[in-house]
């Protein structure tokens, strides 16, 4: 029997889905902080930002077929999820008030969050100097959709651009950051 | 939704930036698009990219989940299940040797015959223990319209599992809920429609034995069903039968998912 810190995360997912709660708390302890991070970085909030992660791992558990391996990898599974369902939250609780209010306090605390703890510094490096590459009206497209959990047509609003111009921003803005990532070797996001 | 409006929207629906009417026409081109899932796959893992950073867990987080997994039955066995073994051409073999079936069919075929009204002809029971046999048999009729509130409840369950199920090339044709208590109900279907005098049948599959649960008739939306024997079967399929059902499945399994 391997350790359980030696499984792939695809045997992981098998072991929850036989009711493993060892295989989920090992999970857990691979990719909570991942989950954690996005959802706090989209909510602004650490307590919102923890109802959004045990939402997370209890669906991993209830419904460990939603992973297809296939498909990506763990963690980028796991960070789809946190990220919907963030944008959830934000969408359906916040007036706009509330919002616009959560929206200043980010901006007055955004660029000096630098504390958090990098997952792989050489992979954020890449990331962030694909991002850093796009042209300045992509990368804020999609930025204010992916962080701020702006829909695409009320980005095209806070932007005053045509929405088919937002569309397509974030379409070619995310394929260059692909091809960026592509090129510098990184494949998807994984456990370190 | 064109294939090409769908490609444009990619990118924002990886970002989960899409909503209304677009987000359901997406999802439904989605569902019938290989070259846009993988599209998606591949921006989903840039969004990942850049939303990737960790942050130290929160203290007392995982408790919290912990506390919230629901009871598990692990140690529990199921009891003993009857087989309704096949014979003939069919994607699944009979663990039995056949001189022992052979001896056996004489003696029940009879019987069988009279209990298992909608079982095909060729359909043999082998198993032993016929009254749980019928009990097997009669689910094949079993199948019955679930209110959508009955529905809802079982979603909101502790300890429900969600189960989808996929043709071979991975497409979602129907998600079903089962509860602990083996009661379960189909949630959501796209398998098209049958021609009359077919209905689409839900089967257990434990190792590499079938059991009927139940049929879902020709154009399936909320049906109800129970897992008689366990609670905890490996796998759901899905098979076109002639209506009223077959003992052993005699079509292709069209949707299959892991429990």
């Amino acid at each position: 029997m391997p350790r359980i810190d030696e499984v792939s995360d695809a045997q992981l997912v098998t072991s929850i889905a036989r009711y493993s709660e060892v295989a989920l708390a090992e999970a857990y302890r691979r990719h909570g902080g991942a989950v954690f991070g996005l959802a706090k970085r989209v909510l602004a909030n650490p307590t919102d930002a923890e109802d959004v992660a045990q939402e997370v791992f209890l669906r991993l558990w209830n419904q460990p077929d939603r992973f297809d391996p296939a498909r990506g990898s763990l963690r980028s599974f796991l960070l789809a999820q946190a990220h919907g369902r963030a944008v959830d939250a934000v969408r359906s609780s916040s007036s706009r008030r509330a919002r616009e209010a959560r929206d200043a306090l980010r901006t007055a605390e955004s660029p000096y969050d630098m504390q958090r703890e990098v997952w792989d510094m050489a992979v954020a490096d890449q990331v962030s100097n694909a991002m850093g590459d796009l042209p300045e009206e992509e990368r804020r497209a999609i930025e204010l959709a992916y962080f701020d959990g702006h829909t695409y047509r009320e980005v095209a609003q806070l932007l005053e651009q045509p929405e088919g111009t937002v569309k397509s921003r974030i379409r070619n803005g995310m394929r260059r950051m692909r091809a960026h990532l592509a090129d510098a070797g990184v494949r998807g996001v994984d456990a370190q | 939704m064109t294939h090409d409006e769908a490609s444009d929207l990619l990118g924002a629906y990886a970002l989960d930036a899409v909503d209304g009417s677009e987000f359901t026409d997406l999802e439904e081109h989605l569902e019938t698009c290989p070259r846009c899932r993988a599209e998606l796959d591949s921006l989903r893992d840039v969004a990942a990219a850049m939303g990737n950073s960790v942050e130290p867990l929160p203290e007392g987080l995982w408790s919290q989940i912990a506390v919230r997994l629901p009871e598990r039955q692990e140690d529990e066995e199921p009891p003993p299940m009857p087989r309704l073994t096949p014979e003939g051409s069919s994607p699944f073999r009979s663990p039995a040797s056949h001189a022992a079936s052979t001896r056996r069919r004489r003696t029940t075929l009879t019987t069988v015959g009279a209990i298992a009204v909608a079982a095909a002809a060729v359909a043999i029971v082998l198993g032993i223990g016929l009254v749980r046999a019928d009990n097997r048999v009669s689910n094949l009729q079993s199948a019955q319209a679930a209110p959508t509130a009955a529905v809802k409840t079982a979603l909101n369950t502790p300890g429900h599992r969600v189960v989808t199920l996929d043709s071979s090339t991975h497409a979602e044709q129907a998600q079903v809920v089962v509860l602990p208590s083996g009661q379960g109900y189909v949630v959501s279907s796209t398998l098209p429609s049958l021609d009359k005098g077919r209905t689409y049948q839900l089967w257990e599959i434990e190792g590499n034995q079938p059991i009927s649960l139940g049929l879902l008739g020709g154009s399936p939306g909320r049906a109800a069903f129970t897992m008689a024997g366990s609670t905890r079967p490996s796998h759901l399929s899905i098979t076109a039968e002639p209506a009223g059902g077959s003992v052993f499945p005699t079509g292709p399994i069209l949707a299959t998912g892991t429990v």
